[in-house]
């Protein structure tokens, strides 16, 4: 404290002044801007249009955009603090090498030369296969689309798979199978359209808030959400469903059953673009009321009313996120929500669309171009004719595109430890945090020879365990796009340049495939991302995902583009467009499949030494493992620690108290020292915890057992004790 | 005043939004309607009236935007929030409830923050009816951060003074929503015209929401939404853990020793008046020394300690005021009653006299300033007690030393002021751990479990210095040691005065970042 403060003379006047901003009016002079650069809000797939203000070329504010059509000008409090994250502390600077154990400062040069040697080294030893990637839904789309091709024809391996997998992978594996493709239906001006919107395991105000200024656009809707925790929007419900953990495959089947039993279906809808009904019909007989009442643990009156409401109504939205992803039958639950869609042809109607709430603000981006899950262009592994069409348009021999999918994220893993994949390469993803029992994962990472993680932010969890750390430019100091939940490409740009040596994820894959000699054939000539859109627009031409009509140019004016939106295409460029509005899907016949997804109890079942079913989600205030949101100051505020959520009969029992430190313990590990909150949100012999804080890592105890079809994990339910925290660990 | 506040609205409707100008909105693209003039209304309000916050808790989602954006309009640091979410629950599961309280300044009829004010850093607009605060005049004493029940006048240590929610009065004028209501993706806080007089007749019922302190301390004006009806017990959820208040250390050094001042002063005066005693000329002066000190002492309280004059400026008023004037009095009396003892003037009794007088007065109106019914437990007769005992019992114990004519008697007070003070003590704690109201029994709380091994020696050390007193042979040493006793047990009196008050306050979110250590 200087003199002059002591004595009170100097009050920080400068500081705390205030200016008269031309765009924004009378405003705190530290948040007064000289220009601003419109872009979109790299959090979540709402997909925000924003716009940063800079002053002095710093970024001293985000706003959201006013003419953005997905939020109009509003932003969730991530948003509104997203400038924050380009002055955080622990930016990674500079490449990291593991020198005699401490991670040393190196040049790229010689980071891409290391690399590109340990790559061609463990694939002359073990095969290419013996390289794993894990990407992320973080990057833009032009980044997914080139290190794709990067992976697949550059380093040659198909073990290539995103954090999406934890996360919306369940959705993709649903569509498919329903619609013969990957890509929601709908558009959000559909919550705004609907009769009846029904939420199934996605709690929209506290992940997704933006969403809900679509709902309120609809005052006449009949707003249902079914989730076993009293969630904020299970609040904002007219007709809340607490069902039991996991019982959401029979609700849905309960309902197909009643709007089968009672004729509220569309049978033209079903005769001409369908496939499978008879089986449906013949397997849905067991769904009757009191079965599926005696399964959720709701009234056969209230899912009554559910089916007649949905089956009535002339045009019906089903939302779902998490609590349907992440569960071993989640793929079979997505198709059962598709089936309750088809059977009433809800699907690319006016209002009506199974619609998958998607998470990370890229997650759609990478499920187009990403070579992941499926080729570009949601083309498939298993078609000769996808393959052919794809290497014709890359002017390569079609042999060198694998024939069927590579491991997935958590097979990834389970190959590092079977040592099959020895050298792995994690991009934009801090699975330290975010990956099921974290023990294993630990064990495996012990096991590679080279573990490359390129990430913004260093030291997280992750980067800490790396032989190579490669800096990143996070959102903000790069050029883009990102496609959102309803399919909209929006522009991404960057406002500031990457701090220290840090290079844009672009740049990186661009100069290791210089080093692996695979630049001039992958990507001829290639400097900025709109080379590899450009590229991208002729690889999705015609496809369903299409691009070839949408610019930079047209992209920065409208302010987001529905796909598809092809060349010459005869809507304007800002109409909603919906999939399927003909009754013609993806699949060889032109028809949609049901699907016969007989409900199963969770695998880890409550027990004498595990008595309480652990549920886990997030917080308005944090993003995922909190490398970002946790370097903000106000986020952090407004939630600084992680907590437990107990009912208060349960505590009464435990003789726990509100603030009490607690461990939560399951058969594989131990979060130590969560504080417990005692609260009626939760349901008696259910715990809840959120997933962000690595200092309280809830995935020490969380099952790693994935879903057999789409491979995402089974957070959302597994069987904990709850201990008081004994005084020793203080 | 003749502000352009808000006359832009009848001309165009646009001009209302956190909006960039220049960037024309496409309304018909989407379904959604970012239209914010509904939000904020479409006149100035005449006499009689003023602008008002409401908060819709029927919409609101708890998604904090409001916080960020206020935040950020405005410059705070992250600690500093000058809009605040907070969390009430109640019912059972499923049918359970939790609603979110967002809350700026309540703009109130009566503000607490305003007349109590030392140096009239408050005014509350003449048109608008916004309560503002000048960084400029505020020195940075914090009584305001006392006296209102909401918690929201908050001291910025980075500037040395106090800041608070003045309604976006500035993006008003710019025909501009508040930040907060601009943030708001569920359009659940507008600003509205409200008619001062009907609502002061009328305001309980929608003033008062359940996470809200009464709104009789002030006519809070912030309008609350909530269907009453469909709520089973629904209360805050922050209530399970309190944390202790700051200690202000230097309040605790200038109230301690000036009482102690005051009472010796009384003591060597009765002395002197009574029982004809002379009085020693270095011993009055020590005293007169510890007085200005502890009053020098107080101003390092102050964010601004060169503004400290201004702290006289609002005496019609202001309690805080009253308290500096009559200490100034005190202290100057006391100066010439020392001065006169030192030369041995006849008229030191009429001086003594004066400062006596003068002392009691200032010692009520340091008691008087603590009690305010944002914080409970200060609001009491304890407080007056408390200080008065406190005088009593550390300036007889003083003057005895000087005074040995009449040492005897002036030790039998300080005993019986120390046995008084631990019965007071005690009548005290029974009163808040059996109090119904929250922030009574919370404090009571504090002094049991978090405070307890100071609580308890002080009020067992006080009946057995008593006992000293009265039974021992009192040595000068002996003396001295109950002297330096005596003082502890009262600055440590006062710190649990100062960390044990819990203040009224909107309710908070469960879990908050814990202060610094």
């Amino acid at each position: 404290m200087n003199f002059r403060r002591f004595l009170g003379l100097d009050i920080a006047r400068e500081k705390y002044a205030f200016v008269k901003d031309a765009l924004v009016g009378h405003v705190s002079a530290q948040k007064a801007a000289d220009r601003w650069v419109k872009t979109t809000c790299g959090y979540c797939s709402v997909g925000c249009g924003m716009m940063l203000g800079l002053r002095d070329d710093k970024v001293v504010t985000s706003r959201g955009n006013p003419d953005h059509p997905v939020n109009r000008g509003k932003l969730c409090p991530k948003g509104l603090a997203e400038h924050y994250v380009l002055e955080a502390e622990n930016r990674a600077v500079s490449p990291l090498l593991r020198h005699e154990g401490l991670l040393t400062p190196v040049s790229w040069n010689d980071a891409m030369k290391i690399m590109a040697a340990k790559f061609r080294n463990v694939a002359e030893k073990h095969g290419s296969q013996a390289i794993g990637v894990i990407s992320t839904g973080q990057m833009v789309t032009e980044e997914f689309y080139t290190l794709g091709k990067l992976v697949q024809l550059g380093i040659g391996t198909s073990n290539f798979d995103g954090n999406t997998t934890l996360c919306m992978s369940t959705a993709v594996s649903g569509y498919k199978r329903s619609f013969g493709s990957d890509g929601p239906p709908g558009a959000y001006e559909d919550m705004t359209k609907a009769d009846v919107v029904l939420l199934i395991g996605a709690n929209i105000a506290e992940n997704h808030p933006i969403l809900c200024q679509h709902l309120d656009a609809n005052p006449a809707k009949t707003l249902i959400v079914a989730d076993p925790r009293v969630t904020k929007t299970a609040m904002m419900a007219d007709i809340y469903l607490p069902v039991k953990p996991r019982s959401d495959l029979a609700l849905i089947n309960g309902i197909a059953h009643i709007l089968i039993r009672d004729g509220l279906i569309d049978r033209e809808y079903i005769r001409d673009h369908t496939r499978g009904f008879d089986e449906l019909c013949e397997f849905l007989e067991t769904y009757d009321s009191e079965y599926v009442s005696g399964i959720t643990g709701l009234s056969t009156e209230s899912i009554h009313k559910v089916a007649h409401l949905y089956g009535k109504a002339n045009a019906a939205f089903i939302g779902w996120t998490m609590g349907v992803n992440h569960s071993s039958k989640g793929t079979e639950t997505v198709n059962a929500i598709n089936n309750l869609a088809l059977l009433t042809g809800n699907v690319g109607r006016v209002g009506g669309t199974p619609f998958s709430i998607t998470g990370q603000c890229n997650a759609m981006g990478t499920r187009e171009t990403g070579f992941t899950s499926s080729l570009p262009g949601y083309r498939k592994f298993e078609s000769a004719a996808d393959r052919e069409e794809l290497a014709a348009l890359w002017g390569i021999s079609a042999d060198r595109i694998p024939a069927e999918r590579g491991l997935a994220y958590p097979d990834i893993i389970s190959a590092v430890l079977k040592k099959k994949i020895r050298a792995l390469w994690i991009i934009a993803t801090n699975p330290l945090v975010s990956f099921p029992n974290i023990d294993v994962l630990k064990q495996a990472l012990d096991e590679l020879e080279f573990l490359v993680v390129q990430d913004c932010f260093h030291p997280t969890p992750t980067t800490q365990l790396a032989d190579l750390v490669l800096p990143a430019a996070s959102w903000g100091e790069k050029e883009g796009t990102y496609t959102n939940s309803e399919r909209r490409v929006s522009k991404v740009n960057a406002a500031v340049p990457p701090p220290g040596d840090a290079k844009s994820d672009f740049a990186i894959f661009l100069q290791l495939a210089g080093e692996l000699g695979c630049y001039d054939e992958l990507f001829p000539g290639w400097e900025t991302p709109c080379d590899a859109f450009e590229e991208w627009k002729r690889v999705s031409e015609g496809r369903l995902c299409d691009y070839s009509g949408i610019t930079y140019e047209a992209l920065e004016e409208v302010g987001g583009i529905q796909w598809p939106f092809p060349k010459n295409a005869n809507s304007s460029p800002e109409a909603t467009r919906r999939l399927y509005a003909d009754g013609e899907f993806e699949t060889d016949d032109g028809r949609a499949r049901f699907f016969c997804a007989d409900w199963e109890p969770f695998p880890e079942q409550p027990n004498a030494d595990f008595p309480f079913v652990l549920n886990t989600g997030r917080t308005v205030e944090h993003w995922h493992t909190r490398t970002k949101t946790g370097a903000v100051a106000i986020l952090q505020q407004l939630s600084p620690r992680a907590w437990l959520e107990m009912n208060p009969m349960d505590a009464r029992r435990l003789s726990l108290r509100p603030h009490d430190l607690v461990d939560v313990v399951s058969a594989r590990g131990r979060v130590r020292r969560v504080e417990l909150r005692v609260t009626e949100v939760i349901a008696p012999g259910q715990v809840f915890a959120p997933f962000h804080f690595a200092e309280w890592n809830i995935n020490e105890v969380t099952q790693d057992i994935f879903d057999p079809i789409s491979r995402e994990p089974n957070y959302k339910q597994c069987a904990v004790r709850v201990e008081l925290s004994s005084a020793a660990q203080e | 005043m003749n502000l352009p506040l808000l006359q832009q609205a009848t001309e165009d409707g646009e001009q209302y939004r956190l909006t960039p100008a220049g960037i024309v909105p496409r309304r018909d693209r989407c379904a959604i309607a970012a239209e914010g003039s509904n939000l904020t209304p479409s006149r100035l309000p005449l006499a009689g009236e003023q602008y008002r916050f409401h908060l819709d808790m029927e919409s609101c989602i708890g998604c904090k935007c409001c916080v960020v954006a206020c935040n950020e309009q405005n410059g705070n640091p992250a600690d500093i929030q000058w809009r605040r979410v907070g969390e009430i629950e109640g019912g059972t599961y499923p049918d359970t409830v939790r609603h979110y309280l967002s809350m700026g300044c309540n703009h109130c009829l009566e503000p607490t923050c305003m007349t109590g004010c030392p140096v009239n850093a408050y005014t509350k607009d003449a048109l608008t009816g916004i309560v503002l605060h000048s960084a400029e005049r505020c020195i940075g004493c914090q009584y305001c951060t006392w006296n209102c029940s909401y918690g929201v006048p908050q001291y910025n240590p980075e500037r040395g003074v106090v800041g608070k929610c003045d309604m976006c009065y500035g993006r008003l004028t710019d025909g501009r929503e508040p930040a907060c209501v601009s943030a708001c993706p569920e359009e659940a806080i507008r600003i509205e015209i409200v008619n001062t007089s009907e609502w002061r007749r009328g305001y309980a019922a929608q003033a008062n929401a359940p996470g809200l302190p009464s709104a009789d301390d002030s006519i809070s004006t912030t309008r609350v939404s909530l269907d009453t009806a469909m709520l089973q017990n629904i209360s805050r959820v922050d209530t399970s853990q309190v944390e202790p208040e700051h200690p202000h250390w230097t309040l605790i050094f200038m109230t301690v020793f000036t009482q102690l001042a005051v009472g010796a002063i009384a003591a060597m005066w009765a002395s002197q008046a009574f029982a004809r005693v002379a009085i020693a000329r270095v011993p009055a002066a020590i005293i007169v020394l510890i007085a200005i000190l502890a009053l020098c002492a107080s101003t390092l309280h102050l964010g601004r300690p060169i503004y400290a004059f201004r702290a006289l400026s609002m005496w019609r008023r202001s309690w805080l005021s009253r308290e500096v004037l009559f200490f100034s009095l005190f202290a100057a009396a006391a100066i010439v009653y020392a001065g006169l003892l030192w030369v041995h003037s006849g008229s030191s009794l009429y001086a003594g006299a004066c400062a006596t007088v003068l002392g009691f007065a200032a010692v009520y109106a340091s008691a008087r300033l603590y009690t305010v019914a944002a914080r409970p437990m200060w609001n009491s007769s304890h407080t007056f007690a408390e200080f008065y005992l406190s005088a009593a019992f550390t300036g007889t114990m003083v003057s005895a030393l000087f005074t040995s004519a009449t040492s005897n008697a002036l030790l039998q007070m300080t005993a019986w002021a120390a046995l008084a003070i631990a019965a007071q003590q005690a009548v005290k704690f029974a009163w808040l751990w059996h109090s119904r109201v929250f922030e009574l029994r919370a404090a009571g709380e504090l002094l049991r479990y978090r405070f307890l091994g100071i609580f308890l020696t002080r009020l067992y050390t006080l009946p057995a210095l008593a006992a000293v007193l009265l039974l021992l042979d009192r040595q000068l040493w002996v003396r001295i040691a109950c002297i330096a006793v005596a003082i502890a047990l009262e600055l440590a009196g006062r710190y649990l005065f100062f960390v044990s008050v819990v203040p009224k306050n909107m309710a908070a979110p469960y879990l908050r970042q814990r202060r610094a250590a």
